[in-house]
Parts: structure tokens; C-alpha cells; sequence
């Protein structure tokens, strides 16, 4: 026989016994079901937490801190055997120059501490405080208006938080790209609760906007500068004093070509104390891996005991047509046939479960933006995201699963006696 | 020609054998029609599954043109009858889901007949019974004359050399099952087709050319009608 007959056939028969194909196809879906939703689940996890370590810092990025060596920390060191700035903690030039000749460390900038006495708008305006951030690394900013280059501020140009727009007298976030911003900079006084007596004004030019986002794990307001300008205001600042060239941290920017977890490594040998992201972002995609196969893993167990579903069902639809199997051999019906109509019928009952099973688990994606809502997430993201292709091999496979169930009823019904069969008494 | 040599067919061992035929022999001419007669358990219907490959009895053998049947492969004897042999039932087996049109498709599709050739081999077989107002119909809303006649359709259909029908009228009544005999005999007649017929209805049996009447396995008599050659 022709498989199209055959497929055609054993679509007719389950017609005949609708209720039964579709409770069995229904076990099927359940399922289907669990497996596509964890599936959705895990990848809309990992693309939410994807979008969460890009907005919170630069996975290329590592902070490298002076090694607190636990077996020597406790205990006083000689006098005379550490650097000035290492002997507080702190890292030096030295260091600098040690890390720059580690392959793959394409650049450093030190972590200037650097303050603003204010800023405003030009001299005659009113002036307010604002904290004064260098931007070192590639992490993405939510803008509100502008762009940068990079996700880096360029030379002479500052990042102004959305909430600064008010006060500074602009209409809208478009309205400030492009203007001018003066920061009053003061050199603090040697003598401690002295008045400074040296000043400058440096004027930046407006580059971008940025906004706060729930992405974003901690958000600062604060007024973004680039760190060649930071390094400006650092030495400006720190000229002549005892903690000049003095950082507490280096961020190294990981050169696109390298291995992250190979520097960080080359660095750790160096005695230094490396933190990255991708740490990090390793552990959250573990948890998020284990939570996918976990469900994923319910859901193949509720496959397991469908296809004991699938077996039973079609032994009684075996039993149900001994005559017709009778008849179909008595026309000269070959083994063969008769297997691959019970296989198929078997076949036809995993695609319908694994159909209904995949269309329900979409359906719940309609659920998005409600569980976006309740989970407090940035509008429109999306935790369960369905990969079209993964769902198609799913059902391919549930089909072939069930037709695998229906080999020992297909070889009963395959076996049967044809004379026992048409008896009528 | 279909010559059945000297089979036997045993079932069941040792003590509890049963020996449902033993030693029978006996030839049929080709476009013949035969009655095999005889009580029930008398061996007839175990007759008709030798002859027709269904069974196979231990020893003998069944020459059909030429062939012996009991020496082909289990595949071969299969083709051997979706291409020559066709059968009509007492309870008719006809598909109660399916429509008139997909009951008589079946056999062409066990022939593996290309499916733009089928449709009209079908509506023939339908008109030559009488059922090609029917062709959409579900089995299950016929009468039970109809459904014999659908039967027929579907034995037929696929233009068999050999007819075989276990007691054909068995379950209908006498009109019905005239219109049943008529149709078999007038098949047998046009197209020469052997046709062979089990049944325990002596009435029957006479409209054929040969009457084989079986008792405990053994043939007891042949009778053939004046006029035929045997």
C-alpha cells in the first residue's frame, strides 16, 4: 500500500473514535506543553538577563583590586617591602604599567575620584550640586535623546541624567543635546576644613541624555564624563598632593579579540584581585539552565507516561478491528501494511498532542505583558519567548515517539491471524 | 485451472489433534462455478483458506495455473492474492465508518493501484451493483442486501481471476439474497471468472456447475452438471 493511503486510513479511523484520540493526544499535550513553556521560559530568561548585565556594566570589563591575600592580611607587613600606595591598599602607576604588558588587556583607566562643586548653565544662572562620574567602561546606557559612540562619552563631553533637565531650564531631553554645560571644579585645601583657593570652570558640551531603567540594578544621577576628562580633573585636583597617582581600582577593558576568562586569569597570577561580570553572568545562566531542565524535565516525564496512554489506546483499537485487519490480509494485505497503519494512527496521535500541547503553551505568551506588569519588568519585556523552529522539532519528535508506541500494538495487529480474525461465530 | 492435491490440515497436538482435512483432492476448470457443501465443521471454510493461501495446510498442494501457492513466500502469496483472488463474507466485513466509495477503494489500494486509475475502476464496480447513489454514503446506513452488494463491489473491483464467497446469502433473506446469487452467477458468466462458493444450502449449491460435498475432511462426492467440462 501507498504510505499516502495508509496515513489517509488511519487518519479516518481515529475520526471514528474522536473522544478517545483526543483525551490520548490530550496526555500527550500536557506534555508538549510543559516542555515549551520551560523552553520559552529559559530562553526569555536568558535574553532578560542578557539585556540586565549589558545595562549594569561591560562584560569585557574587569576591576582589578589590590590582592587582600587572606594567609597575610591579618598580619602586619615589614616595613619598607611594599610601595607607598600598596601599603594602603591602594594601586599605583607601577601597577598600571605591570598590567598593560598582560596579552589581551587593551586598556586601563584608573578610578579617578573626582568631584564637581556644581555646574550650571552659564555664569549668570543658578548653579546645583551634582556628583561627578567618569564612564570607564562599554556598559550600555538607556538614553533618553542622543547617542554615544560605543556606549563611550567622548572627550569635552558630558551624559546628563533625565531628571537634571528640569532645573537645568530644557523643554525635552531632545532640546539639551548639543548645549553647553559649565562644572565649577575646586582644588580642596591641604589644610583639613580649609577653604579651597584654587578653581576652574570647565565647559562640556551636552552629548547625551540618560534615563533610569529596571534594568538597571543601581541607578546614580549623576553628571557622565569621559575618563580622558576625568584624568584631567583628577591630576588638576590632585597636583602636588600626597594621594596623587593613588587608585583604589582598575577597570581593564578586555581587548575583542581576547578571552575574558584567560585575562582575568593571566591578571589573577599577576597578584591582583580580578571581578567581571561574566562571573556573574556565568552563575545567573546556570541557575536560569537548571530551573529550564527542571521543567523541561516534568514535562518529559508527563510525555513518558502519555506514551503508556498511547500503547493502551491502541491495543483496544487493535482489539476494536481484528475484522477489518482480517479483511485487509484476506485482500492480500502484507505484514508490513497492517504494521504501518496502527504505527501511523499512533503517529497521527503524538502530532494532534503535540499540536494542541505547542498552541496552548503560545497562547500563555499572550500572558507577557501581564507578567511583565506583575514582576515590576521594563514594558515589553518578554519572559517567555517561543522559538518557532524548536517547536516544530518538538512535535517531529513527539510524532516519532508515538510512533515508537504503537510498534508492540502495530506488530500485534501485524500478527494477527487472518482466519481467526473474519470467525464470525 | 486450481488443482488441489491430496492436503491435509491438522490442528491442535498429540491427543487433543483435530484433523480438519485429510487427504483431498479434487480440480476445478477455470470460469467454473463451484458450491463446496458440507455442515459446519465439516472442513469446508478450511478448504477455502488452503485454496486461497489464507492457511496452510501440512501436507498437498494447491496448483493454481501452474503455481503452487503453499510453496510461495508469505509476501508472494499476498500479492498473489490482492492480484487474483477476491472474497465476499457472511457478515459482509464491509468498513461501517467508511463511505461505498472508500470500502471498494481498499482492495485497489492493497494492489498499490496509482491513485488517478482507482477513481474509475470504482464507479464501475458501484453501477455493476447498483450502489453509485450511494458512493458517499457511509456503510453503516445501508440495508444488509446493500451492504452484500457492496461487498460484491469490492470483491470485483479489482478485476480477480478467482471468487471466493463463505456462504454469501447466509444472513439475508430469500429476495435479497437472489439478488446476490444473480449477481455472483451473472459475474461468473460474463467475465469467466471462477467462482466458488461455501455454503451448507443445498438450493444454492445446485445453480453451480460443480458440487463438491465434503464430510469429516474428505470429499464424499463431486457432482458436476451435464454439459461442463471437468
Amino acid at each position: 500500500m501507498k504510505v499516502r493511503d495508509i496515513v489517509r486510513r488511519a487518519g479516518r479511523s481515529l475520526r471514528q473514535a474522536k473522544a478517545r484520540t483526543l483525551l490520548t493526544s490530550l496526555a500527550i499535550s500536557v506534555g508538549a506543553f510543559t516542555v515549551t513553556v520551560a523552553l520559552a521560559a529559559g530562553a526569555g530568561g536568558q535574553a532578560y538577563t542578557d539585556s540586565l548585565i549589558k545595562n549594569n556594566g561591560d562584560a569585557r570589563n574587569l576591576s582589578v583590586y589590590i590582592r587582600n591575600d587572606s594567609s597575610k592580611s591579618d598580619q602586619p607587613q615589614e616595613h619598607g617591602t611594599a610601595s607607598e600606595a600598596n601599603r594602603q591598599g591602594l594601586l599605583s602607576g607601577s601597577d598600571i604599567e605591570k598590567l598593560k604588558k598582560i596579552n589581551g588587556v587593551a586598556q586601563i583607566t584608573p578610578a579617578y575620584n573626582v568631584s564637581a562643586a556644581y555646574m550650571t548653565r552659564d555664569d549668570s544662572a543658578k548653579q546645583y550640586d551634582t556628583p561627578l562620574s567618569i564612564k570607564a567602561d562599554h556598559t550600555t546606557l538607556p538614553l533618553a535623546a542622543g547617542s554615544l559612540n560605543d556606549n563611550q562619552v567622548s572627550v569635552g563631553g558630558v551624559v546628563i541624567p533625565e531628571s537634571y533637565l528640569g532645573v537645568l531650564g530644557f523643554k525635552s531631553a531632545g532640546d539639551a543635546i548639543g548645549q553647553s554645560l559649565i562644572v565649577h571644579i575646586e582644588k580642596p585645601s591641604l589644610m583639613v576644613g580649609g577653604k579651597s583657593t584654587e578653581a576652574m570652570d570647565k565647559t562640556f558640551r551636552i552629548e547625551a541624555v540618560d534615563k533610569k531603567s529596571s534594568t538597571i540594578l543601581h541607578y546614580q544621577s549623576a553628571l557622565r564624563i569621559s575618563s580622558e576628562d576625568g584624568k584631567t580633573i583628577y591630576e588638576y585636583q590632585t597636583a602636588g598632593m600626597p594621594q596623587s597617582d593613588q587608585y583604589y581600582s582598575l577597570d581593564v577593558q578586555v581587548a575583542a579579540s581576547a578571552d575574558v576568562a584567560k585575562v582575568q586569569g593571566s591578571i589573577k597570577d599577576a597578584g591582583y584581585d580580578v571581578f567581571s561580570l561574566q562571573d556573574i553572568q556565568a552563575a545567573l545562566f546556570t541557575f536560569i539552565n537548571v530551573v529550564q531542565y527542571g521543567a523541561a524535565g516534568f514535562g518529559l516525564l508527563a510525555i513518558l507516561a502519555s506514551v503508556f496512554g498511547i500503547i493502551n489506546t491502541q491495543y483496544i483499537s487493535v482489539l476494536e478491528r481484528t475484522q477489518q485487519i482480517g479483511l485487509m490480509k484476506a485482500l492480500g494485505a502484507r505484514r508490513k501494511d497492517i504494521g504501518r497503519l496502527f504505527r501511523y494512527e499512533a503517529g497521527w496521535v503524538g502530532f494532534l498532542g503535540g499540536a494542541i500541547g505547542t498552541l496552548l503553551a503560545v497562547l500563555t505568551g499572550l500572558l507577557n505583558p501581564l507578567i511583565a506588569q506583575k514582576l515590576n519588568l521594563e514594558r515589553g519585556t518578554e519572559l517567555l519567548q517561543f522559538n518557532p523552529v524548536t517547536s516544530l522539532l518538538l512535535i517531529a519528535g513527539l510524532v516519532l515517539v508515538a510512533i515508537m508506541a504503537g510498534y508492540f500494538p502495530a506488530r500485534k495487529a501485524a500478527k494477527l491471524d487472518p482466519i481467526e480474525a473474519l470467525r464470525t461465530e | 485451472m486450481i488443482e488441489v492435491k491430496s492436503i491435509t490440515k491438522t490442528y491442535g497436538k498429540k491427543q487433543n489433534a483435530f484433523t480438519a482435512l485429510s487427504d483431498t483432492t479434487f480440480t476445478i476448470p477455470d470460469g467454473a462455478s463451484v458450491a463446496i457443501l458440507g455442515k459446519s465443521g465439516s472442513g469446508k471454510s478450511t478448504l477455502m483458506h488452503a485454496m486461497s493461501g489464507l492457511d496452510r495446510p501440512e501436507t498437498g498442494e494447491v496448483i493454481i495455473n501452474g503455481q503452487d501457492i503453499l510453496k510461495l513466500k508469505p509476501k508472494q502469496i499476498d500479492e498473489f492474492r490482492s492480484r487474483q483472488m477476491s472474497f465476499i463474507f457472511q457478515s459482509f466485513f464491509v468498513q461501517a465508518n467508511e463511505s461505498c466509495y472508500d470500502n471498494v477503494s481498499l482492495p485497489l489500494e492493497i494492489a498499490n493501484m496509482p491513485i488517478g486509475k482507482r477513481h474509475q475502476k470504482i464507479n464501475e464496480a458501484l453501477s455493476a451493483v447498483e450502489l453509485l447513489d450511494k458512493k458517499m454514503s457511509r456503510a453503516r446506513d445501508l440495508s444488509g442486501g446493500q451492504k452484500q452488494r457492496l461487498a460484491v463491489a469490492r470483491a470485483i473491483v479489482n478485476d480477480p481471476k478467482i471468487l471466493f464467497a463463505d456462504e454469501p446469502t447466509g444472513n439475508l433473506d430469500s429476495v435479497t439474497g437472489g439478488v446476490i446469487e444473480d449477481l455472483l452467477f451473472g459475474y461468473n458468466k460474463s467475465r469467466g471468472v471462477t467462482l466458488i462458493i461455501v455454503t451448507h444450502d443445498p438450493e444454492l449449491a445446485q445453480k453451480c456447475d460443480i458440487q463438491i460435498h465434503i464430510k469429516d475432511g474428505k470429499v464424499e462426492t463431486i457432482k458436476t452438471r451435464k454439459g461442463v467440462k471437468s
